[in-house]
Order: C-alpha cells, then structure tokens, then sequence
C-alpha cells in the first residue's frame, strides 16, 4: 500500500515542479523576478513532498501501536480476560483469519466465536489507518502546493527559501543521530524500568547468582529465577582481561615496529594485511573460535593433564584433562587477536601524532631508537595509548559473536581462565533468541542487561574520546 | 680524543668518558636489536593469526564446494506407486532396494540393509522422483536412471572427512555402508562435481540440499534498505556538520553524540530494533526491512566520519572561489564541494556497507535466528542473512554443515573482498592531491 | 654597539631589542666595521675586493688554530635529488662557524652530515670523507650513537621532551650510562643548567615539566640537555629563528661562552647574528659551497659576487 501512496507521491511532486517552474515564468514577464523559474518549481516540488512525507512517517511509525490501541478498545471482556501472550495469540490469529489465513491454533469456545468477529473488527481497523494515512498524506501534499503557488511571485525569494529547506533538511539528517541515542536510551531504560519493578536493581547489580530459566528458590523475585548479574560481569571482565592481554603488546609493538623501523614497503604490505583481519566480520572470528581454536586449546591442555595424572600434580592434572572448548581462554585469545589491529592501527596514529622534532632531539643526544621509543615517544603518547586501549576494552566488552560461539553459558563466578564463563552479550542473546513471552522477568533481563552494557561502554568511550582530543590538541 | 682538559668538565667529567661510552654501547644496541625483535614477533605474529584463520576457512570449506551424486537407475514399479499421489510413494525404499539386489545383496527379514542403503541417498531422491512422475506419467513400468546427491554422511566419507579407523560405533557410518560406498565408488555410480546447489539452493535442513542463495539475496535485500537510509542521512549530516553547522552547544552535542554512537556496542543496536522496530511499530520480525534499519543506524555514524574527512579534504580556497563568485552557501556546496568529495563519500560509503554486510549480532536479536527454507524476495518477509546463516550452520549438529559454514564464510569474505577491492579502486582513480 | 650595517628582517629582530647604552660582550671578537653611511644610503660595500663570479673555485683564507671536523668532497643525495654539492670545508676547534645562505642552499643540510642526522631519513644518501679528529664518521666502525654523543645538536625550534626540567638534562647521561650515582647526576644536572645560564631560573622548580617554560628557556634548556654528555662539537640549526629579540640575544651570549670550550658550528639566516656570534663564516649556495673565511673577512671583503650581494640584502 505504501508504495502506491509514494508513487502518487513522486507524481504529485514532479507536476508540482513543472507547474511552479511554468507558472513563475508567466507570472515573471514584465516583472524582474528575483529567483529563476527552476527555483521556483524547487520549491513548489518542496512543499508538495515535505509535508505529505512526514505524515506518511509519522503514520507508518504510529500506525501500530494505534491499532492496537483501538483493538484494544472493542474487545470482548472474554478476550480481554485472556492472559498477555495469550491475548497477543489470539490477535495474532484474528489478522491472519482476516487475511483469509486459517488460525494457528484451536481456541475453545467463547474465543471461537469471538475471532471472526474480532477478525473483521480488525482489518477494518486497519483498512481505516492505512486509507487515512494515505489521504492525510495526499491532503498534506495537496494543501501544500496550494499555498506553494500563491507565494509564486517575481518578488519572492525563492532561492533563499529553498536553500532554507535545504539547511532544515540537512540538520534533521545530523540530529537523527541524537534521535538514535535517544531511541537507544528510551528502548533500553523503557524495558529496564519494568524489569527492575520485578527485581531489584541492587539484586540485579550485587547478586551473584545468575539462572535466569530456573527458579532456585520458590520465593525467588521474579518467580522465574536468579538475577544477579555479578557471574556475567566477573566473566566479561575476564575475557576482557585476555583479550587485552594478547591484543594490547601484540598490537603496541607491531603499531611501534610500522611507525619507527619498518621501511616504505613494509608498511606498505603489512597495513593493508592488518586491515584484512580488522575487515573480518566476528562471526568469522566465532567460527575459528568454536571449531579451530577452542579444540587446539583443549587438546594441549588435556595433554598436560594426562601427562601430569599420577604425578606429584595429579590433581592439577584430573583437572586439566576435563577442560572443555569452551574455556574463557579461547573467547579470549579470540578476541585478542580481533583487537589487535584496531590497538595497532590506533597506536600508530597516536605515534605518528607525536612530533618529528622530539625523536630527532632524542636521536640527535646518541639515543638508539629503542631508547628513543621507550623513554621519549611512549611516555609522550602515554594518554593517547592509554585512550586508544580503553576503546579496545570498551570494543571487548561489546564484542557479541566471538562470545556467544565460543564462550558457554554456564555463570560461574571464577576467574580461571580455564572454566567456562559467560558474558553479558552472551546471555543478551541467549535471553532474547529463543522461545520469549514478553513481559517475562527473563526477557526483560536482557534489557537490563542491555543498559548496564551501553552505560559502561559510553562512560568508556566518552573517557577515552577525551584523553585522544586532549592529547591530539597538545601537538596540534 | 684526548679531552682531559681540566676545562672539559662541565657536565659529565670527560675522564674516561669515552671509554665508558664505549662499555655501554655493545648492551645497547643488543637491547635495541631485541626490541625489533619485539616488534618484528609481533607483525609475524599478527600475520600468522589472519595466515591461520584464513588457511584454517579454506581448508574446512573447500571441500564443500564439490559434492557426490549417485546415479541409480530405478525402475518405477507400478504396484508401489500411487499415480494419484505420487508424493505420498516410498521411492527411495524402492531405489534402496533395487541398488542392493543390483549389488547381489540378500537383504534380512527385518530390512535392515535397504534401510541402510536408503540412508546413503539424500531425501532429494524422493522428490525428485515424485516430480517425475507426476509430470510424466508413463515412466510408470519403466526404468529411469536417478541422479540424486548422496547423503550427508556418504558424502563425508567419500571426501575423507569420516574415516573406516574410527570405531564403528563412533561414526555415523557402519562398516557395511562403507564398503557398499567404496564399491558404488569402484563401479562408477557416484561421480563428484562441482556443488552448484550450495549456490542455488535456499537454507535446509539436509546438508547435501543447503545453499546459501536465500542469505545472499536477504543479504543483499538487507544492505539494499541500508544503503538508501543510510547514505543520505549520512552524507547530510556530514555536509551539514562540516559546512553549515553554527559553532554552539548544539553542534558540539550532536558531534560527540556520533562520536559516542560509532562505538556503541552493535548488540545494543540489536535491542533498539527489537524494542522499537518489531515491539513498538510490528514491523515484521526478521525481514530485511528492519535489519536494514538497524544496520542503517549502526552504519550511520562511521558514514558521517567518513565523509566528514572527504569534506574536510576538500581545500578551503575552492569554496572561497565559489563564495567570491556569488554562488550562495548552498550552490557552494552541492555544485563546487561535494562533486570534489565524492569519491571519497563514495568510497566511505561502499567501506561501511561492507561493514554492515558482515555484521551479525543484531540480527540474532531482531529474530534472524530461525531457519527460512527457500529464497526470499520480499523485503518484508522474513529472511535469513550471510552471516546469521553462518551462525545457524555452525551451531547445527550436522557434521556436513561444518564445510558449508566454511564455505558460507568464503562467500562472505569474497563479497567483502569485492566491495572493499571496489573502494580501493575508487580511491586510486579518483584520488586528488591538492 | 649598535648594528646598523644589515638591514634584513632577521637582522631586525636580532639586534633590535639589545640595550643600546649596554655594550654586548662578544667574547672580545672584531665586529665587522662598516661606515654607517653606506648603509643608511643603501649603498653597495666597495667592490674592488670582490672579484668577479668565478667558477666553484673556492679560494679561501685558511683558519688558524688546529681543525676539529674536516669536510672532503661532500655530497649528499635526498631520494637521488643532489642536496648539496662537494663541500670541503674544515672546521676549527674551540671556534664558532656560521653557515649562511639563502633557504634551501643546503647549509642546514651539511650540519646535518656531521652527527649523521641523516641517517635517519629514509633515502638519504651521503658521499665524500668528513673527518673528526682525523677519523671518518662515515665509516662503517664508527657508531652514529657513539658519535652524536661527541657531536650534539641544537634544533630550530626548541623541542624538550615532554618531561620535567631535570629528566631533560639527565636524558643524555643517563642513556650513554655516563653517571653512576644519583648525586653524581644532580651534579651533572646543576652544571649543564648553570652552563646553559639556566640554573637560576629552574632551580626551584626541576622537577615541572619542561613544556612550561618559556621558548627561549626551553632552548637553553636544550642546549644544556647537549651539553650535559660533553660534546666536543655542538651543532646548531638555527637556533633562534623561533625565538624573540630578547631571548635571542642571551643565547647569542651563550654561544659565546660556550666557545671556550666547545667546537661550535651555528646555521643561521640572520647575517647581523653570523657577525655577531662567529669567527668563521661558511657560504653556501644552491647547494655549494661558495666562500668561506674569518668572519670578519666574509662581511668587509667578500671575494665572490653572490656573497656580497646575499650579504648586502640583494637576495635570500
């Protein structure tokens, strides 16, 4: 339907343009016309187009929840006795039984006679929104270019006007970006809020038990299980750790050696061969998680493990012959080696920042360019390092795909590297992609879960963001 | 280089300062050559993690692109096929059957064996004969060779990825299936060729019958509703940021608000889409419309940074030559500016779609999980994508769909090799120096 | 004394702001005595002297006192472009040289031959013998660390380290491992600073960082950072042409100071700052070597055309 109201749409325009252009050429004759007559149409062409577009948005963004709104008026009281996600279930088969679908399931006996009633009731409701969106549209548009042609005069600015629009058009463009933290910030607090009405916040931030599907206990909050968040943020914060482990000095030294030895053709091969595995989507990197590294990982250590069974370290051994894939090790190292060209790439900027005048100061009192590198350039590129390593930490935390293949799903609160462990990203994902009723403790969780994630990871960048402009303004 | 002179020793005393000089040097330049060592181990190592990764992909997903089918003659018996409803026949029963007793194989009473010769041949055979017949009729009595593709399993083995050393009871093969494979491999019923259904097909459920063709097009559908919300918001929120912004609070908002945004996390992006597209508005879960969306907003703030620096490339004399002429601010910008930029808008713009094509949390959360057979054409209609086809395939338990999953990131790596090779060039040839 | 013979930009800001009733110490040197009429008059110095433009034959007045650096034949290539073409020159111990010429003559270029400076950009390649007390710096025994620790060098713009005043000085010592003791090193600190005329403006505060000072501070703060390993040779690029008037003239007092111990050679685009600060003056340009000779020679009796009108103003 909508692409019908646009073609009308795109019609309407085009004649608006030509009849604005033709008729400010006939009203120009005699008159010094301050604009040409293409402007003029430009402008016609504007206000037939702007207006009907933002009614036909704002009726596609608020058509649902309106009709659900007035479904929800006329419903029968047996319908609205109905549990949530089984009110959601009968509606949902009363579209389809109005699409002249057969129902989805078998509804007993008030029900059954009240969805083809309901049927018909709501594709009314429909037909009805999608007809007065699509005529308040064309009215908007026509409304439009009237008062378009009555300002089409020699006198008037057409120019200044429609560079006007123009610069209106352009700032909306900008400020869907703040629209899109604000969307962020109202979907996740929205979610969040009726969570934390079940749980506790504090119990969700301090608690340290995390099994979402069970209840541990009958009394639980939120009846459905344990919400504290603790195991997921201790096993975040230990892939992280990994992480960081290998992809900070793998990643500092490798940007060290392309900024200060390597020479032209060096540089010129390795950049764009660290921009290959900076290029490769993470559900690669999950792949070679789940299937190459994860069994290598296991199979060393089960080897030590067997080696070691029987000796002075039996114990150690029992325990390393029963490591499984799924380590927080290989997520980790994973996710390292994910990072390291984003550090490299970062850290070599930040070297190249520093000024040309302090190594050659340095070199000029005998200094190698190991001691150069050491005792001059990273203490000068110290901030900017260490901004650059919080966006890595901040890339980690987030990171979803490499986590959810490789790491497992058990919350344990340990910080061995060998366990398994499960992160934030991981759960979000694990929450939302099976079976949801919403409204659920357990699905809302992932929200709250969501909001934790986005505020840490804004407080992280937003610090590192600042350490870098300051740094960068120092040598500017 | 006498330089004992009592006037020499300012700084440091000149006595034996050379020689002290001199005793340093050798640990100096071992530390220095040890630190390029460091750095050279780094690279190697870097290196060696795309060399592994990349190999590793390779290796696991070439075999994928060649496939085995058996070629079985049937006779289709008129006592075992219903002619009014031919789907409802057992046709592979039948071939099963006809293969053993072709083989001179006496099968028990239970029918264990044709069982197990059934389950050397994909579940294709009975579609495919099902279609046959139902087209033409009068194969009915008569002989037709099949050629159907192997099962999953058979297929393994021929490719070596099952071998006859595991335990039997380890593998999804008996000895007796073995032995039938490599004696329908000595007498020339099963041929390998290249897998054209892995480019043809939609998503399955049998391995040897999945392709990848209905998560390229929900791909391509997908960056399509991306490309055309994104790169107009984006280049109009660079143009306005680095040419019309006024210097205030507001634009210092909105500059580190896409500064912030570029590095939000994509799952979050995930949870926006799930809470306002599908929760909020209903559009449909799992179309391309709404993962387009998501990816547009993801996409967006790399596309402003990107061609805010095209912009900013752009040297200031050519707007001033403009302005001194009389064009206006606007005229300025989209006559003189942008043209001058558009190679580098362009090239920013084919990088982040690249970007986006490979992104796949978000998908996972706005319902991109589920399993779509066939090929969708619809951008409302749910959809599967390169890279949450690759998440399905690698969580199956279908030993045959770890190849695909390989070669399904194959595929996805060439597309971003194609789209990324296409920025280079774009930036060569149409590279300015000013 | 007030210098009124050189009338360029540069000269302006070198001798401007010097007190006109204090009578600069120059370290007892000749200035160049030139009768202020001619230059108010924007006449020409008298050109008998000068012999007419001659072809690269370079005759000069040898210096007196024993030879630090001697330059044989030196070319240096920049990515196979020629820079600067077989210089010979020999440099004087216990002496300051001033290099001038015009921008690009390739005088800043030749200062860096002396401590290798350019080995350390990519594609640079110099030919011909500079020897340092009759040793060839270029040769493959001498290391180019060993040697910039005997050759120090002072930049164009002052460039500390972005650490405190004293781990500035100390930078030096501690890297050639030149100290054994923390006490040791104060000393060497104090000393250098005291030598770059520094001390008392920093003593209070070593431990600030060396951003905070001022330009003409940081650059005597840097002097002091070469200085602090005991050079025998200092090389300077330029070292006030980031500086004021006033700041310029206490390193110009320095450099005269530091003569008495150190083997100077000082680039420098300020001709009033060349006859100010120098004995011997080298000419250079388009990448040779034009004339050379004691200052005082170089700026009364110029033999070659293009020096006397660079000197006059004629060009630069």
């Amino acid at each position: 339907m909508i692409w019908i109201y646009l073609l009308i749409l795109i019609a309407l325009s085009a004649a608006a343009f030509l009849g604005g252009r033709e008729l400010a050429r006939r009203r120009a004759i005699g008159a010094k016309p301050h604009s040409r007559p293409g402007q003029h149409g430009a402008y016609a062409l504007i206000w037939v187009a702007a207006p009907a577009l933002l009614v036909l948005i704002l009726a596609s963004v608020f058509s649902a929840p309106l009709q659900r709104q007035l479904t929800a008026v006329g419903t029968p009281d047996a319908v609205a006795a109905l549990e949530h996600f089984r009110r959601d279930a009968f509606f949902a088969d009363a579209h389809r039984v109005g699409r002249g679908e057969p129902a989805l399931q078998i509804w007993e006996r008030p029900l059954a006679e009240h969805l083809p009633v309901e049927a018909r009731r709501m594709v009314r409701i429909e037909r009805t929104l999608s007809w007065g969106g699509g005529i308040a549209a064309i009215l908007a548009a026509i409304l439009g270019g009237l008062f378009a042609l009555t300002q089409i005069k020699p006198q008037t600015r057409a120019r200044n006007r429609v560079e006007g629009w123009i610069y209106g058009a352009l700032f909306v463009c900008s400020a869907i970006a703040v629209l899109t933290t604000l969307g962020i910030i109202a979907s996740l607090a929205f979610d969040s809020f009726r969570f934390f009405q079940k749980v506790p916040i504090l119990d969700f931030l301090f608690g340290t038990q995390w099994s979402p599907q069970i209840a541990i206990r009958a009394d639980q909050v939120g009846s459905s299980g344990a919400f504290g968040a603790v195991p997921l943020f201790a096993g975040t914060l230990l892939i992280m750790v990994i992480a960081m482990c290998v992809a900070a000095p793998i990643g500092l030294f490798s940007a060290i050696y392309l900024s200060e030895y390597a020479g032209r053709t060096t540089r010129a091969v390795i950049k764009p061969l660290l921009e290959i595995l900076a290029g490769v989507p993470t559900v690669v990197y999950g792949f070679f998680a789940a299937l190459t590294v994860g069994p290598l990982l296991r199979v060393f250590f089960n080897e030590i493990g067997l080696f070691l069974i029987g000796g002075p370290l039996d114990g150690l051994g029992q325990y390393l012959a029963l490591v499984q894939n799924q380590m927080a090790l290989t997520a980790g190292a994973v996710m390292g080696i994910m990072l390291i060209p984003f550090v490299s790439s970062l850290s070599d900027d930040i070297l190249n920042a520093v000024p040309q005048s302090l190594r050659d100061g340095s070199f000029a009192m005998g200094a190698t360019k190991s001691e150069t590198v050491k005792r001059v350039l990273l203490p000068a590129a110290l901030p900017g390092i260490a901004g650059a390593l919080l966006l890595a930490v901040s890339r980690a935390i987030g990171e979803t795909m490499i986590v959810t293949m490789a790491a497992g799903l058990a919350a344990n609160l340990t910080f061995n590297p060998l366990d398994t462990v499960t992160t934030v990203t991981v759960q979000i994902v694990t929450l939302l992609t099976g079976d949801q009723e919403f409204n659920s403790a357990k699905t809302l969780s992932a929200f709250g879960l969501g909001l934790t994630l986005f505020l840490v990871t804004l407080v992280l960048n937003i610090i590192a963001h600042r350490i870098v402009q300051t740094y960068r303004e120092q040598y500017d | 280089m006498t330089d004992a002179t009592p006037d020499r020793i300012d700084g440091v005393a000149a006595k034996g300062r050379l020689d002290r000089l001199r005793a340093g040097l050798k640990r100096r330049h071992a530390k220095e050559t040890r630190f390029k060592w460091y750095g050279r181990l780094a690279i190697a190592a870097a290196m060696l993690f795309l060399a592994v990764l990349l190999v590793r992909i390779v290796e696991q997903g070439h075999t994928a692109f060649y496939t085995h089918t058996v070629t079985v003659p049937v006779y289709m018996d008129p006592a075992r096929i219903d002619r009014a409803y031919p789907q409802g026949s057992n046709f592979e029963q039948l071939a099963a059957e006809q293969q053993l007793a072709r083989m001179g194989i006496q099968d028990d009473a239970a029918g264990t064996r044709a069982a197990q010769m059934k389950r050397l041949f994909s579940s294709e055979l009975k579609f495919v004969a099902a279609d046959l017949v139902s087209k033409r009729s009068e194969v009915i009595g008569e002989t037709v060779p099949l050629a159907v593709p192997l099962s999953d399993d058979a297929d393994l083995y021929l490719k070596g990825e099952i071998s006859k050393d595991t335990p039997e009871d380890q593998r999804r093969l008996t000895d007796q299936q073995i032995a039938w494979l490599d004696r329908m491999q000595t007498e020339g019923v099963i041929g390998s060729h290249f897998n054209t259904a892995l480019f043809t097909n939609g998503d399955s459920t049998q391995p040897e019958l999945a392709g990848v063709l209905g998560a390229v097009v929900g791909s391509a559908l997908m960056l399509m509703v991306t490309a055309l919300i994104a790169i107009p918001l984006g280049v109009g929120a660079a143009i306005w940021l680095e040419e019309f912004a006024p210097k205030n609070k507001l634009t210092d908002i909105i500059e580190v608000n896409i500064n912030n945004l570029a590095a939000v996390p994509s799952i979050v992006y995930g949870l926006l889409g799930l809470a306002l597209f599908i929760n909020w508005m209903h559009l449909p879960r799992a179309s391309p419309i709404v993962g387009g969306l998501v990816l547009a907003l993801m996409a967006l703030p790399t596309l402003v940074i990107a061609t805010r620096s095209a912009l900013k490339a752009v040297p200031p004399s050519i707007r001033e030559a403009a302005l001194a002429m009389g064009a206006s601010k606007t005229q300025t910008v989209f006559s003189h500016v942008l043209p001058l930029a558009m190679p580098g808008v362009m090239t920013g713009a084919i990088i982040s779609m690249a970007h986006a094509l490979g992104e796949t949390a978000p998908l996972l959360l706005i319902g991109m999980v589920s399993f779509v057979p066939g090929v969708p054409a619809a951008i409302d209609q749910p959809v599967g994508a390169l890279p949450s086809l690759i998440y399905i395939w690698e969580n199956a338990s279908e030993r045959a769909f770890h190849e695909r999953t390989a070669a399904a990131i194959i595929v996805l790596l060439v597309f971003m090799i194609i789209m990324n090779a296409a920025a280079i060039i774009l930036r060569r040839r149409f590279e300015r120096r000013w | 004394m007030k210098f009124r013979i050189f009338r360029s930009a540069e000269d302006q800001t070198g001798a401007g702001p010097v007190d006109p009733t204090e009578t600069p110490r120059m370290g007892g040197q000749v200035l160049p005595e030139v009768t202020p009429s001619k230059a108010r008059a924007g006449a020409e110095p008298r050109l008998e002297d000068a012999t007419p433009v001659s072809n690269a034959t370079v005759v000069d007045s040898p210096p007196v006192g024993p030879i630090k650096i001697a330059a044989r034949d030196v070319s240096v290539f920049y990515e196979g472009k020629q820079a600067l073409y077989d210089v010979s020159l020999d440099i004087p111990d216990k002496t300051v040289t001033a290099l001038i010429g015009p921008s690009g003559c390739g005088k800043s270029t030749f200062l860096r031959t002396m401590n290798r400076m350019n080995d350390t950009i990519a594609g640079a390649k110099v030919t011909g013998r500079i020897a340092m007390d009759d040793e060839d710096i270029n040769d493959r025994s001498i290391d180019p660390v060993l040697l910039r620790a005997r050759v120090g060098m002072v930049f164009q713009r002052p460039n500390p380290f972005p650490k405190s005043i004293y781990e500035n000085v100390a930078y030096g010592p501690k890297i050639h491992g030149l100290v054994s003791s923390k006490a040791e090193m104060d000393d060497v600190v104090e000393k250098a600073l005291k030598r770059a005329g520094l001390w008392e403006e920093v003593a209070d505060r070593l431990q600030s960082s060396a951003m905070g000072l001022s330009g003409g501070q940081q650059q005597r703060l840097v002097i002091a950072r070469a200085i602090a390993v005991n050079p025998e040779v200092i090389l300077m690029d330029e070292p006030c042409s980031a500086l004021d008037p006033i700041a310029t003239a206490r390193i110009e007092e320095l450099i005269d100071e530091l003569r008495e111990r150190f083997c100077i050679v000082i680039v420098t685009h300020s001709m009033a700052q060349a006859a100010r600060v120098s004995q011997r003056t080298a000419f250079f340009h388009m990448g040779r070597l034009v004339e050379t000779g004691d200052t005082e020679d170089i700026f009364q009796n110029p033999r070659e055309r293009r020096t006397l009108d660079y000197i006059t103003g004629r060009f630069g």
